[in-house]
C-alpha cells in the first residue's frame, strides 16, 4: 500500500497504481483524453497533468503515467495546472475545431475563445487507435511516423497494410472523428451547445460571445462557466 | 602483436618502456586533423609535407604526427615543429616547401605562418602565448597536442589508464563513488545533476545486469566540444567509462554517439580494438577480475535522442522518444535494467578527479560548479573555437579576452547559450559567470556548452523565430504541449517577423511558452521556450519595434525590411530602385525617385551618414554599394542637364506655420508642408539659410551653391526664409504662437560643450563652433602656427581639416583620449584628415591649459591606457599616472561635442527640458507639452546626423498637416517596400568577377590642403553603371518581390 496526498485527501494505492488510477479510485476528476483503461499509458495529451510537490520543486507532470509514490502531494485543479490546461486545450481546439470532445472539454474548463489559427485538421496525435490497433487488436497496422510537426499516424510506408483486418478498433477510440460538429462560429469562439443540450445556444450564449447584436441584447442570462465552478470549488 | 597487460605493475612496466623508447628531441611536426581541420585541408597538407620529406630525404628522420583539434578551428590548419615548438597557422600545402626547407633545415622562422595577433600587431611564435588560450586552464585539451588519437601507447605514456590502476589497487567502488560525490562533479550535458550521486543511485539498484552509457549525441547547432574529446583524446573518455562501470558494477558499456561522426567514430572504434589487444576491456581487465566491455550504437541524429529516455528507447531499436520519468534510467533503463546516462566530457572528467583528488578538482571553479568546461566560441566573433575554462568564467572574459571581441568593430548584442533550448544573454548581464545557477538565473541554461555570439546585425525576433523553427523540426512530436506548442510559438514569432504581428501577441507568447515550459514530458519541451521567453524578456523593444513600428533594428526579417538601404533610411528613400534605375540607364525617373523623398538631395550626396551603406548586404562579403556616390551621380546628371523635380503642389491653405530654424530638419519639414499647400516661414538667426548644413560643413565637402540649389528648390514650394531673426530676441516666442497655427523648433545644436580645466577662458582657446561658423561666414580668423584640437567625433575632424587650411597654420594636432578605432568620426574623413597631414595624438587626454598673463601657451596632456570594457563593448580610457607631458599650442580648439542652446525657451512653460539641455518631445510624434508646438532634429536628440534630422523634419510635416486638418496626431507605420520593381540586370560572368565598388575621385591632397574647394570629384556615368548593377536587389526577396519576374520567365 502506498499512501499520499491528492487535493488535501490521504489516499492509498494499491501496489502499481498511478495518480490518475488513485484519483479515480477516490472519485477525484482528472480529465483525460489519450488515456484508456483498456491500454497502456502513454502521457501525450497532458491534459491530465496534475501538480506534485511543495513550494519551488513542485512539477507537473502526467498523472496517467506517474507511479504513485509515498508522502507525495498531489493537486489536481490547482491554478497552475488549470492555466496549462486551458492552453492545453485551445491548443488542441485550435488544430481539430471540429471536434464535440474538445469542444466539450473547452467548455467545462471555460475555455472562451481560440487565440490561435484554426486548423481544421482531424488528428491531436493522442496515440489512442495506434495503441488500440496493437494492444486490444493485435494488428500493429498503424503507428507513427515522422517527427515534430511532420509527425502523423499511417501504416508501414503509406501502402495499404496486411496486417489491417478493418475492425473499426481505430475509429472506434478516435476522440475527434466519433462525432463531428459543425465548428464554432464566429472563427476561435466556441459554443458548447452540444454539452448544454436545451435550452439552444441562443439562450446560453454569454454577452463575449453572443453574436445576434453588436451590443449584448441583455436578453440571455450570463452563466458562470463549469471551469470556474470546478475551481471555486477547489478554492472552498 | 602487443601483449596482455595483466596487471598494474604490468601497465606501468609497459609506460616505462614506451618512454624508453620515445627519441628525445626527435624533430616532429604535429598536425591537427580534427574534422575542423581535414575541412579546411589539413590531410592535403599532410600529403604534401610527407612528399616533400621524401624529396629532401628526411621521412626516416622527421615524423609526422597526426592529432586531435587543439581547440582554436579559426586559425586550421597549423601545426607545431618541435623540439623548437614553433607554431604555424592557417598552413597550406604550397608552403611545405618553405616549412621543410626553411624551418626544419634552416632553423628559420617563417614569419609569414605565425599567428598574428591583430590587438598589439605583432607575431607570436608559441602556440601557448596566443591571448586565445591565455586564459584557458586546458585540463582536457591539453593533451590533444601530445596524443596521436590512434595510438594507444601516446595515451599511455603521458600516464593514460593510471586512474584506472589506481582504482583497481585499492580503491573499493563505494570509494570512487564517495571520491566523485566529494568532487562534487556536475554532469556535462546540460542539467547538471551531480554525478556522483547518479552513480550511487545505479550502484544500488537492484538488477542482474546494468548498463552505462556515453552520450554522444552532441546535437545543438555551432556545438562540437564532444566530437572534439572523441577524436582528440578517446581513451580519456574510454578509461572514465571503465572507472564509472566499476563503481557502478556496470558490465556493459555503450557510446551512443551521431552518425554524422564519422571521424569520432572511427577513432573510438580503433581505441576500443587496440584496449582488446592490450587486455583492458574484455573479461578481468588489469586482472582485477572485473569484466567490462563497450559497445557502439551509432544514433541516426535525431536531436531529442540526447534526452536520457529517448536515448534508451533508440538503444533498444525503437522509435526515438522519450517518456515520463520518474521511473529514472537508474532504476529502468534499457530493456528494464538499470542504466547510468554520462555526457562525454563528464567521463572524461574522471580520470582527472581520481589521478588528482577530489580536492584538486573542487578548487578549480567556484562554488557549486567545480572543475573546467569545455565551450565552443561561435559566431559573430573574432576567435572561434573550442575553449576550456574554469567555471565562473564571465562571459566577458570569454567574448573579449578569449574570443577577442566582435569583427569589423560591430557592437555586441547577445550571447546565446546552451544551444537552442538556451537563452540570449545580453550586453548589461556579460559579467554573469559561466555556472549553472547565474545562467538559469538569467532566463538561460548551461546546456552542453554552447555560446553563440551574437552582434547589432542579428535581430532577437529573427534569433527566436530559428531556435523555433530547429525545434520544431526536432521534437519528437509525442506530447500535446511540446509539438503543438512549438508549432504555435513559430507562427506567433512567424507571423511577427513579418510585420503581420499584434501587441497582444507577446502575452499569448509568454502565456503558452511558461505552458510549454511546464507541462511538457521531456527536457526537450521543458527548455524549447527558453528562446522566446529570454527574448522577451531582455529584448522586448525589437518585438515592439516589429509589430508598431514595422521596423527590424538587426536590418534581418525580410518581409519587413525588404531592401536594408530602404529599410534604414530616415527619410525612406527608395534606394534600390534608383539604384536599378540607373543601372537600365534611366537617369531622369532616378532622380524623380530620389526627389520625391528627398528635397536635399544635392547635399545628402555629399554629406549624408549614409546608413544604407553600413547595413548593405554587398557589404557582407566584401565592401558595400556606394549608394551615395550613386546618388551623387544623379544629381549631378540632373544639374547638369537641367531636370527640375515638379510634384504636384496641393491648394493654398490658410493655416500658417513657422519654423524656428533652417537646418536640415527645418528646411525638409518645410518643403512638404509647403508642398500640402500651407503658408510656410522659417525663422533663420544667421545671414545664411541651411543651419548646420552652411554653418558646420565645410565647404570642402558641401559647396555652398550646392546647398543654395537645394534650398532653391524648397523655396519654389513658397517657403519663406527669413534671415538674421533670433527668436527670443528678435521677436518673442509668445507672439510666433499668436500669430501662427503651428510651431515647429528645429534650432539644432550649436553650443559647444566645455572641457572643464583650468584656464578654459584663456585667449587662445576656441570652441569649435565658433571657428566652423566664421570660416564658413568668410570671416578672418587669426590663428598661430601650432593648434591643438580636441575631440575624436565628426566636428573635431572637420575642425581640424578647416584648421590646416586656414592661412597662419603650419601644424594642426588632433587629441583624442581612445585610440582611432573607437573614433566616432566618420572613417574616410578620418582618413581623408591624415592626408591632409593632420596629426593625431591618441590615448591622450588634456589635464590643464596654460597660460601666461590671460594668453596661453600650451597643454598639459596626460596619456591614457584603455581600461575594462563598458556594457557597450568599449574599453574606458584610464589615465596613466605621471604620464604628464606638455604639447606647446598657440590655439587650442574644443570640439567635444555640441549641446542645443534653448534659452530662448526659457521661460515658456509645457516645454520639458531633458539630459543634454535638448527639448523633452514625445518621441513618435513630436509633440511638445504645448499644444500645436512641435520640435524636431538635433535640438530633440542632440548631436545627431544630417538625415536623422531630415527624418524629423519629414515626420512632423506629416503631423502638422494632420493636426492642421483636425485629425489625431497619429503616425501610420508600415512594412518596407518600394514602390515599383525593375527587372535585375543579367551580368556576364566577367563582370561578376570584375566587380567592385569604385573609388571616387577625389582632389590631390596638394591641391585641396590649402583651399576650400570640393574635395571629392563624383563618379563618371561608366562607373555609376557598372557599380549599380553590382547591386544585390535584395527588393526581389520578398515574397512579393519574388513573384515578379516569375511569369515572365515560365512564360519565355
Amino acid at each position: 500500500m502506498t499512501t499520499f496526498r491528492i487535493d488535501g485527501l490521504d489516499v492509498e494505492a494499491e501496489e502499481g497504481w498511478t495518480i490518475l488510477e488513485t484519483a479515480k479510485f477516490y472519485g477525484i476528476d482528472i480529465p483525460t483524453l489519450c488515456h484508456d483503461d483498456g491500454l497502456s499509458p502513454y502521457g501525450a495529451c497532458r491534459l491530465c497533468i496534475v501538480e506534485v510537490g511543495e513550494g519551488k520543486n513542485a512539477k507537473l507532470t502526467s498523472s496517467c503515467t506517474t507511479p504513485a509514490q509515498d508522502g507525495i502531494r498531489v493537486r489536481t485543479h490547482s491554478r497552475r495546472v488549470m492555466s496549462a490546461r486551458k492552453i492545453i486545450i485551445e491548443l488542441m481546439v485550435a488544430r481539430a475545431s471540429g471536434s464535440k470532445a474538445l469542444q466539450d472539454l473547452a467548455v467545462e474548463y471555460g475555455v472562451q475563445q481560440v487565440r490561435f489559427k484554426l486548423k481544421h485538421d482531424d488528428c491531436i496525435l493522442c496515440g489512442l487507435c495506434v495503441r488500440m490497433c496493437k494492444e486490444q487488436m493485435m494488428a500493429g497496422a498503424i503507428d507513427f511516423v515522422g517527427r515534430g510537426k511532420d509527425r502523423r499516424i499511417t501504416t508501414a510506408f503509406d501502402e495499404k497494410s496486411d496486417d489491417c483486418r478493418f475492425c473499426g478498433g481505430c475509429m472506434y477510440i478516435c476522440p475527434i472523428c466519433e462525432l463531428r460538429c459543425q465548428g464554432p462560429e464566429p472563427p476561435g469562439a466556441i459554443c458548447g451547445s452540444c454539452l448544454d443540450m436545451e435550452p439552444t445556444c441562443l439562450d446560453h450564449y454569454d454577452d463575449a460571445q453572443c453574436f445576434m447584436a453588436e451590443d449584448s441584447c441583455g436578453t440571455c442570462v450570463r452563466e458562470p462557466m463549469k471551469g470556474n465552478l470546478i475551481e471555486d470549488k477547489k478554492e472552498e | 602483436m602487443s601483449v596482455k597487460i595483466k596487471n598494474n605493475d604490468d601497465l606501468i612496466e609497459l609506460r616505462k618502456s614506451i618512454l624508453s623508447n620515445k627519441v628525445q628531441d626527435k624533430p616532429c611536426i604535429v598536425v591537427a586533423t580534427g574534422t575542423c581541420g581535414i575541412a579546411q585541408g589539413a590531410d592535403k597538407v599532410i600529403i604534401s609535407l610527407k612528399k616533400k620529406l621524401k624529396e629532401h630525404g628526411l621521412e626516416e628522420k622527421i615524423e609526422i604526427k597526426t592529432t586531435g583539434c587543439h581547440g582554436f578551428c579559426q586559425i586550421e590548419p597549423y601545426l607545431t615543429i618541435f623540439p623548437e615548438d614553433v607554431f604555424y597557422t592557417n598552413v597550406k600545402p604550397e608552403d611545405s616547401e618553405d616549412i621543410i626547407s626553411k624551418t626544419i633545415i634552416g632553423k628559420e622562422i617563417i614569419e609569414r605562418l605565425l599567428y598574428l595577433d591583430t590587438k598589439t600587431n605583432s607575431t607570436i611564435m608559441k602556440e601557448n602565448d596566443i591571448p586565445f588560450y591565455k586564459k584557458q586552464t586546458r585540463n582536457m585539451l591539453e593533451n590533444n597536442i601530445l596524443i596521436n588519437p590512434s595510438n594507444i601507447d601516446d595515451y599511455i605514456g603521458i600516464g593514460g589508464y593510471s586512474a584506472l590502476g589506481k582504482v583497481f589497487s585499492g580503491m573499493p567502488p563505494e570509494d570512487v563513488i564517495e571520491e566523485i560525490k566529494n568532487s562534487e562533479l556536475r554532469g556535462r550535458g546540460g542539467a547538471g545533476f551531480p554525478t556522483g550521486f547518479k552513480w550511487d543511485f545505479c550502484r544500488r539498484a537492484k538488477g542482474d545486469m546494468k548498463y552505462i552509457v556515453c552520450n554522444a549525441d552532441e546535437g545543438d547547432p555551432g556545438a562540437y566540444m564532444n566530437r572534439n574529446l572523441l577524436e582528440g583524446n578517446p581513451h580519456s573518455v574510454l578509461e572514465g567509462m571503465l572507472i564509472g562501470a566499476y563503481a557502478m558494477g556496470a558490465s556493459e558499456g555503450i557510446i551512443y554517439i551521431r552518425h554524422e561522426y564519422p571521424l569520432a567514430v572511427k577513432t573510438i572504434k580503433i581505441a576500443m580494438d587496440q584496449m582488446r589487444e592490450y587486455g583492458l576491456l574484455g573479461k578481468n581487465i588489469l586482472g582485477s577480475g572485473f569484466d567490462f566491455d563497450i559497445s557502439i550504437v551509432p544514433g541516426a541524429g535525431a536531436f531529442v535522442c540526447g534526452e536520457e529516455t529517448a536515448l534508451i528507447a533508440s538503444i533498444e531499436g525503437k522509435k526515438g522518444e522519450p517518456r515520463q520519468r520518474p521511473p529514472f534510467p537508474a532504476q529502468k533503463g534499457i530493456f528494464g535494467k538499470p542504466t547510468n546516462i554520462n555526457n562525454v566530457e563528464t567521463w572524461a572528467n574522471i580520470p582527472l578527479i581520481i589521478n588528482n583528488g577530489a580536492e584538486w578538482f573542487s578548487e578549480i571553479g567556484v562554488e557549486g560548479a567545480n572543475g573546467t568546461k569545455i565551450f565552443s566560441l561561435v559566431g559573430k566573433i573574432n576567435n572561434t573555437g573550442l575553449v576550456e575554462v574554469p567555471l565562473g568564467t564571465t562571459l566577458k572574459e570569454m567574448v573579449y579576452d578569449i574570443g577577442g571581441g566582435i569583427p569589423k568593430g560591430k557592437k555586441f548584442k547577445a550571447i546565446q547559450t546552451g544551444g537552442p533550448s538556451g537563452g540570449c544573454i545580453p550586453g548589461n548581464l556579460l559579467s554573469t559567470p559561466i555556472d549553472y545557477n547565474k545562467l538559469a538565473e538569467a532566463g538561460s541554461i548551461m546546456g552542453s556548452g554552447g555560446l553563440v555570439v551574437m552582434d547589432e546585425d542579428t535581430c532577437m525576433v529573427d534569433v527566436a523565430k530559428y531556435f523555433l523553427g530547429f525545434l520544431q523540426e526536432e521534437s519528437c512530436g509525442k506530447c500535446m504541449t511540446c509539438r503543438e506548442g512549438i508549432e504555435r510559438l513559430l507562427e506567433i514569432v512567424t507571423d511577427i517577423t513579418e510585420g503581420k504581428g499584434e501587441m497582444s501577441d507577446i502575452d499569448l507568447l509568454e502565456e503558452l511558452g511558461n505552458v510549454v515550459k511546464d507541462a511538457s514530458m521531456c527536457g526537450l519541451g521543458q527548455t524549447a521556450p527558453n528562446s522566446v521567453l529570454s527574448t522577451l524578456r531582455y529584448f522586448m523593444d525589437e518585438y515592439e519595434q516589429h509589430i508598431k513600428y514595422k521596423r527590424c533594428p538587426g536590418v534581418v526579417c525580410k518581409e519587413i525590411i525588404s531592401s536594408p538601404c530602404q529599410h534604414v533610411c530616415p527619410i525612406d528613400t527608395e534606394a534600390p530602385l534608383y539604384i536599378s534605375l540607373i543601372a537600365a540607364g534611366r537617369y531622369e525617373e532616378a532622380f524623380n525617385i530620389i526627389m520625391k523623398d528627398n528635397p536635399l538631395s544635392s547635399v545628402c550626396a555629399r554629406v549624408c551618414s549614409h546608413p544604407c551603406e553600413t547595413k548593405c548586404q554587398a557589404g557582407k562579403f566584401g565592401d558595400p554599394i556606394s549608394i551615395r556616390g550613386l546618388k551623387r551621380f544623379v544629381t549631378d546628371y540632373a544639374q547638369k542637364n537641367d531636370l527640375k523635380y515638379l510634384p504636384k503642389k496641393q491648394e493654398s491653405k490658410k493655416e500658417k506655420i513657422v519654423i524656428i530654424g533652417s537646418g536640415p530638419a527645418g528646411l525638409t519639414a518645410s518643403y512638404y508642408l509647403g508642398m500640402n499647400g500651407y503658408n510656410v516661414t522659417i525663422l533663420e538667426s544667421q545671414p545664411v539659410v541651411g543651419g548646420a548644413l552652411s554653418i558646420c560643413i565645410p565647404e570642402y565637402r558641401l559647396p555652398k551653391d550646392i546647398l543654395n540649389h537645394d534650398i532653391d528648390n524648397i523655396r519654389e514650394m513658397g517657403v519663406e526664409i527669413k534671415n538674421n531673426i533670433t527668436v527670443g530676441k528678435d521677436i518673442s516666442f509668445e507672439e510666433l504662437r499668436n500669430n501662427y497655427d503651428a510651431i515647429f523648433i528645429a534650432t539644432g545644436a550649436h553650443k559647444s560643450l566645455k572641457l572643464g580645466i583650468p584656464n578654459e577662458d584663456a585667449d587662445g582657446v576656441l570652441h569649435s563652433m565658433d571657428l566652423l561658423k566664421d570660416a564658413s561666414l568668410g570671416k578672418d580668423i587669426n590663428i598661430g602656427p601650432r593648434i591643438g584640437i580636441i575631440g575624436g567625433g565628426n566636428a573635431a575632424v572637420d575642425v581640424a581639416r578647416v584648421a590646416s587650411r586656414l592661412a597662419g597654420c603650419e601644424e594642426a594636432t588632433l587629441i583624442y583620449r581612445r585610440t582611432r578605432s573607437e573614433m566616432p568620426a566618420f572613417e574616410e574623413e578620418v582618413e581623408a584628415c591624415l592626408d591632409e597631414s593632420v596629426n593625431m595624438q591618441f590615448l591622450t587626454a588634456p589635464k590643464s591649459i596654460l597660460a601666461e598673463n590671460g594668453k596661453m601657451t600650451g597643454l598639459e596632456c596626460i596619456r591614457m591606457e584603455l581600461g575594462e570594457r563598458d556594457a557597450s563593448g568599449r574599453r574606458r580610457p584610464v589615465p596613466i599616472e605621471n604620464s604628464e607631458f606638455i604639447l606647446e599650442l598657440d590655439n587650442l580648439i574644443i570640439a567635444i561635442g555640441e549641446q542645443p542652446d534653448i534659452s530662448f525657451l526659457d521661460k515658456i512653460e509645457g516645454i520639458k527640458v531633458t539630459r543634454g539641455n535638448a527639448i523633452g518631445v514625445d518621441k513618435e510624434k513630436y509633440t511638445t507639452g504645448i499644444d500645436g508646438v512641435f520640435a524636431g532634429g538635433d535640438v530633440v536628440t542632440g548631436p545627431n546626423t544630417v538625415i536623422e534630422a531630415m527624418g524629423s523634419g519629414k515626420v512632423v510635416a506629416g503631423l502638422i498637416d494632420k493636426y492642421l486638418k483636425g485629425e489625431p496626431v497619429e503616425r501610420e507605420y508600415e512594412i518596407t517596400r518600394p514602390s515599383m520593381y525593375l527587372e535585375p540586370p543579367e551580368l556576364t560572368e566577367e563582370e561578376v568577377a570584375e566587380a567592385k565598388r569604385p573609388i571616387m575621385e577625389c582632389m590631390s591632397v596638394n591641391s585641396r590642403s590649402c583651399s576650400f574647394e570640393e574635395v571629392e570629384l563624383g563618379l563618371s556615368e561608366e562607373m555609376a553603371i557598372k557599380e549599380s548593377r553590382r547591386c544585390l536587389r535584395c527588393d526581389l526577396e520578398t515574397e512579393e518581390g519574388k513573384k515578379q519576374f516569375e511569369p515572365a520567365k515560365e512564360g519565355a
